[in-house]
């Protein structure tokens, strides 16, 4: 597959090298050009990074964030057809009612309407929370403007395609716009502009702004930025050939590495041989800059020994280093959890790895090292990284006998030292939450039948707060987030 | 599957393939069979050994020199017919054999002895065609041990492995039935105990909606060459959230077909919904619908009917609007519940392009034309989902057997999947399967992960939308590729590292040789020790079928030569495998 996107901006900065080491711009008048294409360069200041945690399936979150006042804790725990119970009400959906409520919005000053509990497996979080260190973004999903269930019905163009598929509707939380045939996602977009103004500290090879820990996505997937792709474990070295460079003298190693380099280094006519080699040039080249590094690497904060914990401790080292060598000012990350469609086993008797329980105490307990991680004793970079959720959908608030079904709007956590934590965050305007639980289940205005949400807020003005924290360049928010002017507010002010 | 009369097909086919190239070779591949012998060459054959070695790329788990031979005596024609009609190899009697001698002897089971048996059958089942197809079926019906609801289930997904395999060649229909009734799609998908709607809950949608979005007709509206419908330029959604909370309530009332029923009328004391997979047999066999044909309504015991029907325990049954906004009526046996709502499914105009389609991808290519699935579809939809008939068209369309000349810019083919590079080097070096241990396991697996290391493992997705995804497209390309989906930085190294235990590490000879995965023989290239050309003439003809390009060869040929010059014959020859398997070319079909 013929990849032309990286040729004039690299051609650019390629000469911009030239240049600096004195000699080509008398030879090449377009060189003049340079100065637009690299204008942003000194625009970036400090180092930031960005990291999704993708939290696959849908994730039930409205058993993540429930309100404490009675009023709406039983609007809550009706709808979720009561609290569980493995004897007296297994299909119940409903968290029991803690003693007293966990957390306070920060955005409510009002003490009737402002108290909340987390799920009782998100104790660490809770916590970040209180040291407002962590944001609830609630009610958010796809959409096309801000609608209730008349517009729904009123015109398919109200709503975004195929909602309520896991494939599709991923793929537009990974885009944040509603256009169902794009091939972008908003992660990789933001990357775009940011190599433009000058991101990348190194070249050839280049390190990818977008590194994704959990294989392809879309998010990351930008114009001219395609995702790195590494395994939580680190690299590998490649058998019976030279990890990466050959000793001396002839071996047998070297033979076959010499081979490997050779048919690497050919032109393909077929675009898949063409772009398998180029995929696996990639790995060996990146190999190569990130080994010795990577190995080196290491954290003192201790990672639980789960799938999420390996991706977020690798995410770490990979910062920890891209900082030390300088490999880029701006990084975007991508990890994620699966499990969490949870039609059937949502709670168990005795309590699994597996269950809704289990799955959230492995994301609290992931991100509560990553934070640590970030600390000052480690990384030192609480303020520089800002961890983000994201997931298809949430789900019915209505229980299906053992689960819940597939919903729509849900809440999700923003975490890092410069989120403006402890406060709820809903469409921006009026600092309630629209939608449930302010609103009734089943209300026939943002709710359907089976407690499917219509979202408050969009992925658009999720995704777009947290591009502007990156210091995208402002005129490029609205290219990037095409859909933004058809709501509130293009700043949740959460980060 | 229902028994499945090969011969009348062939008569259907002749005048269904005519599309095809090959069309006027088949009446003489027909009329002449009965007096085939070896010393005529079938009017179909493949031109070359190399064709048919490409052939047998796309149609197994790999050419060997054997399967070459039969398809060269034979044709392509025979051939197919042939193998359509062999009885599937199965699986489940074996991995149950294993597993218990293996909990008898005090030892642990889990997916590997399934997977164990999965691999020797790939390799070495003489019903090719068939298993390749039980493969591509069971990227498209999903189910996966990455699931924590059938984990545990090792032979019932051993048995549902077999399932595909038995029904690759019958109706379609057919196979959505006994997909639908297979305890582990019903544990894997949440059919299996799927309760009937009551004042607090409703049904579990989720199989509802899987059985359409992936199953049969996806999600828009489709032409027959696969191209969607549009009204006002937009694609037409096939159902909305009304049909999935419709079609939900049909797929109620599942439990394992053991489950105790009760002690009959008027009480059914006993009776225990949650009962049940007291054996193997009764894990694996298809689920049972406790609907009125088990509790009549209005009988004493009618509390345990969980299916959608009125029932004495104050539900009321509703008639269900579901796909294409045909009603089932209320009221009914949930047999024929189910039986209407499949047959409604397997009618849309959908799944013959839906379907198609992805087998072309599996088989043949990523990106095959309007006109190569049209034509592909058109014999699914005369032949009402004969998928023996649909593959056979896939199989020797004029886009299959005729490649477009390369040339620069060239998007014909797909990326081989990395377990089927691994199937056909082992095929193409006749790899011997080291001997059963004592609970009569033979080991294949080498200790790989191969969903953590390839990406993909039989029956091991980590979703029910596959490995990959039809719809896949490399950053920057407008391309269908499903599977760079899982071929990445680091899946390119993990691959190639587990391609080097397979080949540095395993082959007959080597001393202290594993006894944990098969033995390659590297006698075809060793003989050629001291002929580098001859070794990569080897290579090209058994791994690349002759397509091979002149640089590549002369790659391998001054490794071998020059770089290796001190090598044994045996290192000069697993060389060249390996850097073979790691080569772009090997790694593309074409």
């Amino acid at each position: 597959m013929s990849h032309n996107r990286n040729s004039r901006r690299e051609f650019l900065r390629n000469l911009a090298c030239l240049a600096a080491s004195g000699g080509a711009a008398a030879m090449i008048p377009q060189l003049r050009m340079m100065g637009t294409a690299l204008a942003g360069t000194s625009s970036l200041t400090g180092y930031k990074a960005l990291v999704c945690v993708y939290l696959a399936g849908g994730n039930d979150a409205w058993n993540m964030l429930v309100p404490f006042d009675s009023t709406r804790y039983n609007t809550y725990s009706t709808s979720r057809g009561g609290v569980y119970n493995s004897a007296t009400n297994p299909g119940g959906l409903a968290l029991a009612r803690p003693a007293q409520a966990q957390i306070t919005d920060g955005n409510d000053s009002n003490g009737s309407t402002n108290q909340y509990f987390l799920h009782p497996s998100l104790s660490d979080l809770a916590a970040l929370y209180n040291q407002q260190k962590l944001a609830l973004v609630v009610n958010a999903g796809t959409l096309v403007a801000p609608i209730n269930i008349t517009d729904y019905n009123a015109s398919a163009a109200n709503r975004p395609p195929q909602l309520f598929s896991h494939a599709d509707q991923e793929n537009l939380w990974h885009q944040a716009n509603t256009t169902a045939n794009s091939s972008l996602g908003w992660g990789g977009q933001c990357a775009d502009n940011l190599q433009l103004n000058g991101a990348n500290g190194t070249s050839n090879p280049q390190l990818s702004l977008c590194v994704s820990i959990a294989g392809a996505n879309r998010f990351e997937v930008g114009s001219s930025v395609v995702p790195y792709q590494i395994s939580s474990s680190g690299l590998t070295a490649l058998r019976g050939v030279c990890n990466p460079t050959c000793n001396m003298g002839a071996n047998n190693a070297n033979a076959r590495d010499a081979a490997l380099n050779a048919l690497l280094a050919d032109t393909y006519a077929n675009d898949f041989a063409g772009e398998y080699k180029n995929v696996f040039q990639r790995g060996r080249d990146l190999y190569g800059l990130l080994n010795g590094g990577l190995t080196n690497t290491t954290l003192t904060t201790t990672f639980p020994v789960t799938s999420l914990g390996a991706q977020l401790q690798m995410v770490a080292r990979m910062i920890k280093l891209s900082k030390a060598q300088g490999y880029a000012s701006r990084q975007i990350y991508y990890v994620r959890f699966g499990g969490f469609d949870l039609h059937s086993g949502m709670f168990s008797p005795n309590g699994t790895p597996n269950d809704h329980a289990g799955l959230l105490t492995q994301v609290d307990q992931a991100l509560n090292a990553f934070w640590k991680a970030m600390g000052p004793t480690d990384v030192n970079a609480q303020s520089e990284v800002t961890a983000f959720t994201a997931s298809e959908f949430a789900r019915t608030l209505q229980s299906n006998g053992a689960g819940s079904d597939h919903g729509w709007g849900g809440v999700q956590m923003a975490l890092g030292g410069a989120v403006n934590g402890g406060k709820l965050y809903s469409d921006g305007s009026n600092l309630k939450i629209k939608g449930f639980p302010d609103q009734a289940f089943n209300d026939g205005v943002m709710t359907f039948s089976r407690g499917q949400c219509i979202p408050g807020i969009s992925v658009d003005q999720y995704a777009a707060t947290l591009a502007r924290w990156m210091d995208v360049s402002p005129g490029n928010i609205g290219t990037i987030f095409p859909n933004l002017g058809n709501f509130g507010t293009s700043n949740l002010g959460f980060v | 599957m229902t028994a499945f009369d090969r011969g009348a097909c062939s008569s259907k086919l002749i005048a269904l393939v005519v599309i095809a190239a090959l069309a006027p070779a088949i009446h003489a591949s027909v009329h002449d069979h009965l007096f085939a012998n070896n010393f005529e060459i079938p009017a179909d054959a493949p031109a070359s050994t190399n064709d048919a070695a490409r052939f047998l790329t796309q149609a197994t788990f790999g050419p060997t020199q054997a399967d070459i031979n039969k398809l060269m005596a034979v044709g392509y024609n025979e051939w197919i017919d042939e193998q359509l009609g062999m009885p599937a190899t199965v699986g489940e009697p074996t991995v149950e054999q294993v597993v218990n001698a293996r909990i008898t002897g005090g030892q642990t089971v889990g997916q590997s002895q399934r997977l164990n048996r999965w691999f020797w059958q790939a390799t070495y089942a003489p019903d090719q065609l068939r298993q390749r197809m039980a493969w591509a079926l069971s990227q498209i019906f999903v189910v996966s041990d990455q699931s924590s609801a059938i984990n545990q289930d090792v032979v019932p997904m051993a048995a549902y492995y077999d399932l595909l395999a038995r029904d690759a060649f019958g109706i379609y229909r057919t196979l959505l039935g006994d997909a639908t009734y297979s305890p582990t799609m019903g544990k894997y998908l949440n059919a299996f105990r799927n309760l009937k709607p009551s004042s607090a809950t409703s049904p579990d949608e989720n199989y509802a909606r899987e059985v359409m979005q992936l199953f049969s007709v996806g999600l828009i509206q489709l032409n027959l060459d696969h191209s969607p419908m549009l009204s006002a330029g937009l694609p037409i959604p096939t159902y909305d959230q009304t049909t999935i909370t419709h079609t939900a309530k049909v797929f109620t009332g599942f439990t394992y077909s053991d489950a105790p029923q009760g002690s009959g009328p008027p009480n059914y004391t006993g009776a225990n919904f949650l009962g049940g997979a007291r054996t193997f047999a009764g894990e694996y066999s298809p689920m049972a619908c406790w609907g009125t044909e088990l509790f009549p309504a209005s009988g004493t015991g009618s509390g345990n009917m969980k299916h959608d029907i009125t029932g004495d325990d104050g539900t009321t049954g509703t008639p269900k609007t579901v796909l294409g906004n045909q009603t089932i009526p209320s009221n009914q046996t949930c047999t024929l519940d189910v039986s209407d709502e499949l047959d409604i499914i397997s009618a849309h105009q959908n799944v013959a392009p839906f379907i198609s389609r992805q087998l072309i991808q599996r088989f043949v290519s990523s990106n095959p034309s309007p006109a190569y699935i049209q034509r592909v579809a058109t014999v699914f939809e005369s032949g009402t989902g004969d998928l023996g008939d649909v593959l056979k068209a896939i199989l020797t369309d004029t886009e299959a057997r005729t490649p477009p000349p390369l040339m620069s810019g060239d998007s014909y083919g797909k990326l081989r999947e990395p377990i089927l590079r691994l199937t056909a080097m082992w095929r193409a070096f006749n790899a011997k399967a080291p001997a059963a241990d004592v609970y009569g396991e033979i080991k294949m697996l080498g200790g790989t992960n191969f969903q953590g290391s390839y990406g993909q493992g039989p029956l091991e997705s980590p979703t029910v939308f596959n490995f990959y995804l039809p719809d896949y497209q490399q950053p920057g390309n407008n391309l269908y590729a499903p599977e760079f989906q899982i071929t990445n930085e680091s899946t390119t190294y993990t691959t190639a590292n587990s391609y080097y235990n397979f080949t540095a590490n395993a082959y007959q000879g080597m001393t202290s040789p594993p006894t944990d995965r098969p033995l390659i023989d590297l006698s075809t290239l060793t003989v050629n020790g001291g002929n580098p050309s001859a070794m990569v003439a080897t290579i090209n003809a058994s791994m690349l079928y002759g397509s091979m390009s002149s640089s590549m060869q002369s790659t391998l040929s001054g490794m071998i030569q020059f770089g290796l010059n001190r090598a044994t014959a045996q290192e000069k020859a697993w060389s060249a495998i390996y850097v073979t398997e790691l080569s772009p070319e090997y790694t593309t079909q074409r």
